[in-house]
């Protein structure tokens, strides 16, 4: 057992894909709480989706770098987002339409373009994730988007919750509401964008949302969701990494979100929260001891 | 009493729907305003004017004392996220976080405060309880509770009895008295006439493309609650039988 990691540990892109998920799951853990609280979780899908022509154009015309893949993807993030809201607002469609519509344009754009320009990238890493591609720049990019989140949620973190839990209120007494919301949108982007290399496209998101719901379940208050949320995507991390690391030919996205599925599945059938929930007024007594 | 919310020839709506026109009349410290109106004639709208989240069409708004730091304000439940992973000490404490003051922690007195607004809105007992396992008048308590962290001289409550049972509308009631003898101006929208006579001191009746603000006596007359589209001709004689046969009224309204 110990030889075993001893060898998978000696490689080194083993060791990158280890620490540099290690420091995204800490990224990714509260803004899939928010996500998940703030009734998002198919829009940061869909928002997924939507940045992968911004991440192939910036990749076929710029290359590889750290640089194209973060000016690519904000753009597409950023123009999607604006696009949404404004055929939600000034067409008869609603945003998840409006939405779900842009994303599939995006989606299909990116693999035409990826494809027609003969990429040097298989499109299944592009897709899911390798954990090979993580190399020095990825590395920086997950630390620097890390702690960009992590900065901006010791400051966006009261105004989130309120703005979450009472939306009318939270407009009422904030000076500049949209800049919650449009804050962390931006966050959501970077997020994603870190996420790429390691679980690919279609899979980043996967990280913020499983472990957010899993947590869902045992959490009774802000605090125990986010340090659970943080807690189930590590582990969904480490255990991902290792399984994609014993079958070679496994991408790592779907590896570590399969895990973190798995925490999901046992959540929602173990916990106070899930299918074993009480009625209302007892399972209190529960939930009141785990924070 | 000092005027602490004036308008001056209001008009309220939205492009293409004026909803009243020219409405001039203030707000007091130390008096309960009823905001009254049928569905849609503008109650909501009223107040979401007064927390400027939205401009009047024309008119003057006018702070006298200049527009109060912090406003206390109930929403309707309806955009309330009730599954929200909080307890209801926390939820009362948000009303404590004037300005979101960020990162700093509520110090002992703070504490205290929470505590004793969550005793006076008859919550304390259940102070550590997530709110998705409260019922509607207990979470309706706990807002109530952060209100009262709120400490505001000018407190907006919208439609706070919509899902409370009968007993504790009479509770929170008692609080709203406290408020109006402490010099507070509340707004509170309501739709039960009975608890408007004997707990506000004015009211401003909506509908009809009319606004009429008066004391609760002057506004509460069955003719303007018909003329304004409050009530049917056969609701407002039956509300008003007694009334009506007591003093021999002509009722040719009816």
């Amino acid at each position: 057992m110990f030889d075993f990691f001893a060898e998978m540990w000696s490689f080194a892109f083993m060791q990158r894909a280890f620490v540099a998920t290690t420091v995204l799951s800490a990224s990714v853990a509260p803004v899939g709480a928010f996500l998940v609280l703030r009734r998002l979780s198919l829009a940061g899908e869909a928002m997924a989706h939507a940045i992968t022509p911004g991440i192939v154009i910036g990749f076929v015309t710029a290359g590889l770098s750290v640089l194209s893949l973060l000016i690519g993807g904000l753009i597409a993030g950023v123009g999607v987002a604006v696009l949404t809201s404004l055929l939600a607002r000034k067409t008869i469609l609603r945003s998840d339409a409006s939405l779900a519509s842009l994303y599939l344009i995006a989606l299909a754009a990116g693999i035409f373009i990826l494809s027609a320009a003969g990429s040097a990238i298989p499109l299944k890493s592009f897709l899911f994730g390798s954990i090979l591609g993580i190399e020095d720049a990825s590395m920086v990019l997950v630390g620097g988007v890390a702690t960009v989140t992590l900065l901006s949620f010791s400051v966006l973190l009261r105004p989130l919750i309120v703005s979450t839990c009472d939306p009318v209120f939270f407009e009422a007494r904030a000076r500049w509401p949209w800049l919650v919301d449009q804050g962390f949108m931006l966050l959501l982007v970077l997020n994603l964008l870190a996420a790429f290399k390691t679980l690919g496209t279609l899979m980043a998101v996967g990280l913020m949302i499983l472990p957010a719901t899993a947590a869902r379940y045992w959490a009774a208050t802000i605090t125990g969701q986010l340090v659970l949320g943080f807690v189930f995507a590590l582990l969904s991390c480490w255990i991902g990494l290792t399984l994609s690391y014993i079958f070679p030919n496994t991408p790592s996205g779907p590896a570590i979100v399969l895990v973190a599925g798995a925490f999901f599945l046992i959540s929602a059938l173990c916990a106070p929260l899930g299918f074993g929930r009480k009625s209302r007024k007892q399972s209190h007594k529960d939930i009141t001891s785990l924070t | 009493m000092q005027p602490v919310f004036k308008v001056r020839d209001l008009s309220l709506g939205y492009p293409g729907k004026t909803l009243f026109e020219h409405l001039s009349f203030s707000i007091e410290s130390g008096t309960t305003l009823a905001l009254l109106g049928a569905n849609g004639s503008g109650k909501s709208t009223f107040v979401k004017m007064m927390l400027n989240l939205l401009s009047p069409l024309s008119g003057e708004v006018i702070w006298p004392a200049g527009r109060p730091r912090e406003i206390g304000y109930l929403a309707q439940m309806a955009e309330f996220d009730s599954r929200f992973p909080i307890r209801v000490r926390d939820l009362a404490a948000m009303g404590a976080w004037g300005g979101f003051g960020m990162r700093r922690r509520l110090d002992r007195d703070g504490h205290m405060r929470v505590a004793a607004a969550l005793e006076e809105a008859g919550v304390l007992g259940i102070a550590d309880q997530p709110i998705h396992t409260l019922s509607g008048g207990q979470l309706q308590r706990a807002l109530f509770a952060r209100v009262i962290l709120q400490d505001a001289p000018l407190i907006l409550l919208d439609e706070p009895f919509a899902a409370v049972d009968q007993h504790t509308e009479a509770h929170l009631l008692t609080i709203i008295d406290r408020w109006r003898h402490e010099g507070r101006a509340v707004v509170l929208v309501i739709h039960d006439l009975s608890s408007v006579l004997d707990h506000c001191t004015h009211a401003l009746l909506l509908g009809g493309g009319e606004a009429a603000y008066g004391s609760v006596n002057e506004v509460l007359t069955p003719k303007r609650l018909v003329q304004q589209k409050y009530m049917s001709e056969s609701q407002a004689a039956w509300m008003f039988r007694d009334a009506l046969s007591d003093t021999k009224k002509d009722t040719s309204y009816v």
